[in-house]
């Protein structure tokens, strides 16, 4: 077995938090239940990534299948990475049934065309997300296995989810790589990045929880309604503002979870107003500056600020058009004209 | 002698004045009685009375209330709420449902296959400045996009017509694939591969029980996105 194989397959296993290693092994397949049961879980993780080596020395092991063991260990600890979403755009109106396997050949194909040292590795799961691993060499250097990209892509959407750290010349390959993969012509990316991976698909995909007006009784959700301890002796002096409060955000955010996000950033270009006797600024340029909103749970805490008194009701709708526009880095510029109110550009 | 007939005399004398007030003081007392029992029995005749003036009272309003032909307004509402819901009721049934809010038109499109009620998908629409998507919560697998451009402004039936189509062919052939999975899971070998739109089948699968046989491999490809049954399936051999 190749020594850059096992120095690579041995710091796979040292990332690994020790009691999900045999999980994560098991999962690779690539050692039998025998290989697993002479293992120690116990000790050293040092050790422990040591007798995984020999192991995999026993199975000559070679890169392909450690590309499959880091897929999967950044598939489970998905969060840890930046992830960042791109729109595909389509010319032709024929509507195709994805071929799993046409897909990886002509991207393989149209990769290697370009650039022979690539490691490729596809792997695929159950909710229709197929996971490629690239690991980026140049003509004469072998592809460096340990700053890969990673791209998820759902078959027959015009999203991309792109975790990269490669160098900036290797990006317009991986698109080209992509469009001709799965028959799109174009490919832009989005305004919209976070951590997690998950809530970046819910937003695209739809599957985060909106209010839509139905005549049709939805279940009322009884989890929404507070359980005050009913003390007589307080009384509620505000109550129809709190109402008025939570039905507006309901309507906004609607009933369900939000997805995480972990800031919302904007830049203004706009014209610095003041009272004109304090001219502060001689000349007549836009004030650029930059806002940024963060949080462990952006949205969530959007949600929350009316309740709890920090913010009027409703919300800008600089803010909660977040989900909706699906993107959090804004660009407010000052629209010219008569009427000098700012607007967001697409 | 004379002083035992003079003691005599007074004590008779005080006897007879105090019988004279016993009988006095009852008869006080009689009189008393004799008033009270005249007020109580006023009294019942009065609360009688009242008690025979509200039985017939309420008879007479029965009499009123029992005349379907000319039914209070109450009732008028209550049958028209009645009726407005089951006619609601109905286009959710039909699929396509909708109400008008402030924000222009929210449309509901509810799906089914073979007698389950399944997702419900929902569309808001704006109809100023003109007619056009807000908000959805359609799959990005759905091409909604195009189906917008060829007919939203053009044939607005039809738009949501294909719409549900296509919806309902994906949902019905999603909920075909989860059956399958579910209730031929010793048939089906590895796993089973499938695309978003559940377009594209391919699996591999054995008869159980029989051990001669050996596994087939089925490939089901729907070419119309409308339908939920294939239209092409390729079983082969190897």
């Amino acid at each position: 077995m190749d020594e850059t194989v096992a120095e690579y397959i041995r710091r796979t296993v040292l990332k690994i938090p020790r009691d999900e290693i045999k999980m994560m092994l098991q999962k690779w397949g690539f050692l039998s239940e025998a290989q697993l049961q002479t293992l120690n879980f116990h000790q050293v993780k040092d050790n422990i990534s040591q007798e995984v080596v020999q192991l995999c020395e026993e199975n000559s092991a070679d890169i392909k299948q450690a590309a499959v063991l880091d897929i999967i260990y950044n598939h489970i600890y998905q969060n840890k990475r930046m992830w960042r979403v791109y729109q595909m755009k389509k010319s032709g109106e024929e509507l195709e049934y994805f071929d799993l396997t046409d897909f990886k050949k002509k991207f393989k194909g149209r990769l290697r065309s370009t650039l022979k040292n690539v490691t490729i590795t596809f792997r695929e799961y159950e909710d229709n997300a197929i996971w490629i691993r690239v690991a980026w060499g140049t003509l004469y250097r072998k592809p460096n296995q340990y700053k890969p990209s990673y791209v998820v892509y759902h078959s027959q959407t015009p999203y991309v989810f792109i975790s990269a750290s490669m160098l900036k010349s290797n990006l317009p390959l991986l698109c080209q790589a992509l469009i001709v993969a799965s028959n799109y012509h174009d490919i832009r990316e989005m305004e919209l990045r976070s951590h997690s991976l998950n809530s970046l698909k819910d937003i695209v995909f739809k599957r985060y929880s909106q209010n839509f007006q139905t005549y049709h009784p939805k279940p009322l959700q009884e989890g929404n309604v507070e359980p005050e301890n009913e003390d007589l002796r307080i009384v509620q002096e505000n109550r129809s503002e709190k109402e008025r409060i939570q039905r507006l955000n309901r309507e906004v955010f609607g009933d369900g979870p939000q997805p995480k996000l972990e800031f919302a950033q904007y830049r203004l270009e706009t014209m610095f107003k003041s009272d004109p006797k304090m001219d502060v600024l001689d000349k007549k340029e836009p004030f650029r500056c930059l806002v940024k909103f963060s949080s462990p749970h952006l949205l969530e805490s959007l949600k929350s600020l009316p309740a709890a008194g920090m913010a009027d009701a409703p919300l800008s709708p600089l803010l909660t058009c977040i989900p909706q526009q699906a993107r959090n880095y804004f660009k407010i510029r000052e629209k010219k004209g008569l009427f000098p109110e700012s607007f967001v550009s697409p | 002698g004379v002083f035992a007939h003079l003691e005599m005399l007074e004590a008779r004398d005080r006897r007879e004045a105090v019988e004279q007030e016993e009988k006095e003081q009852r008869e006080e007392k009689l009189a008393f009685l004799k008033s009270r029992l005249r007020e109580l029995r006023l009294q019942r005749d009065q609360l009688r009375e009242k008690l025979d003036r509200l039985e017939k009272g309420k008879v007479g309003k029965e009499g009123m209330a029992l005349d379907p032909a000319h039914p209070g307004p109450r009732e008028v509402l209550e049958w028209k709420i009645r009726s407005l819901r089951s006619l609601l009721q109905v286009f959710h049934l039909t699929g396509i449902s909708g109400k008008r809010s402030r924000r222009g038109l929210c449309l509901s499109l509810g799906t089914a296959f073979e007698g389950s009620y399944l997702d419900s998908f929902h569309l808001e629409l704006p109809v100023r400045p003109e007619l056009r998507i807000r908000r959805h919560s359609i799959p990005a697998f759905i091409p909604l996009e195009q189906l917008s451009r060829e007919f939203l402004h053009s044939d607005f039936r039809s738009f949501l017509g294909r719409l549900c189509q296509h919806l309902n062919g994906f949902v019905g052939r999603r909920l075909q694939v989860e059956l399958l999975q579910e209730h031929f899971s010793d048939w089906i070998q590895g796993t089973l591969h499938r695309n978003s739109l559940c377009n594209l089948l391919t699996f591999t699968y054995n008869i159980p029980g029989n051990s001669r046989s050996f596994p087939f491999r089925a490939r089901l490809l729907y070419r119309d996105p409308c339908r939920s049954l294939p239209t092409e399936v390729t079983v082969s051999c190897s």
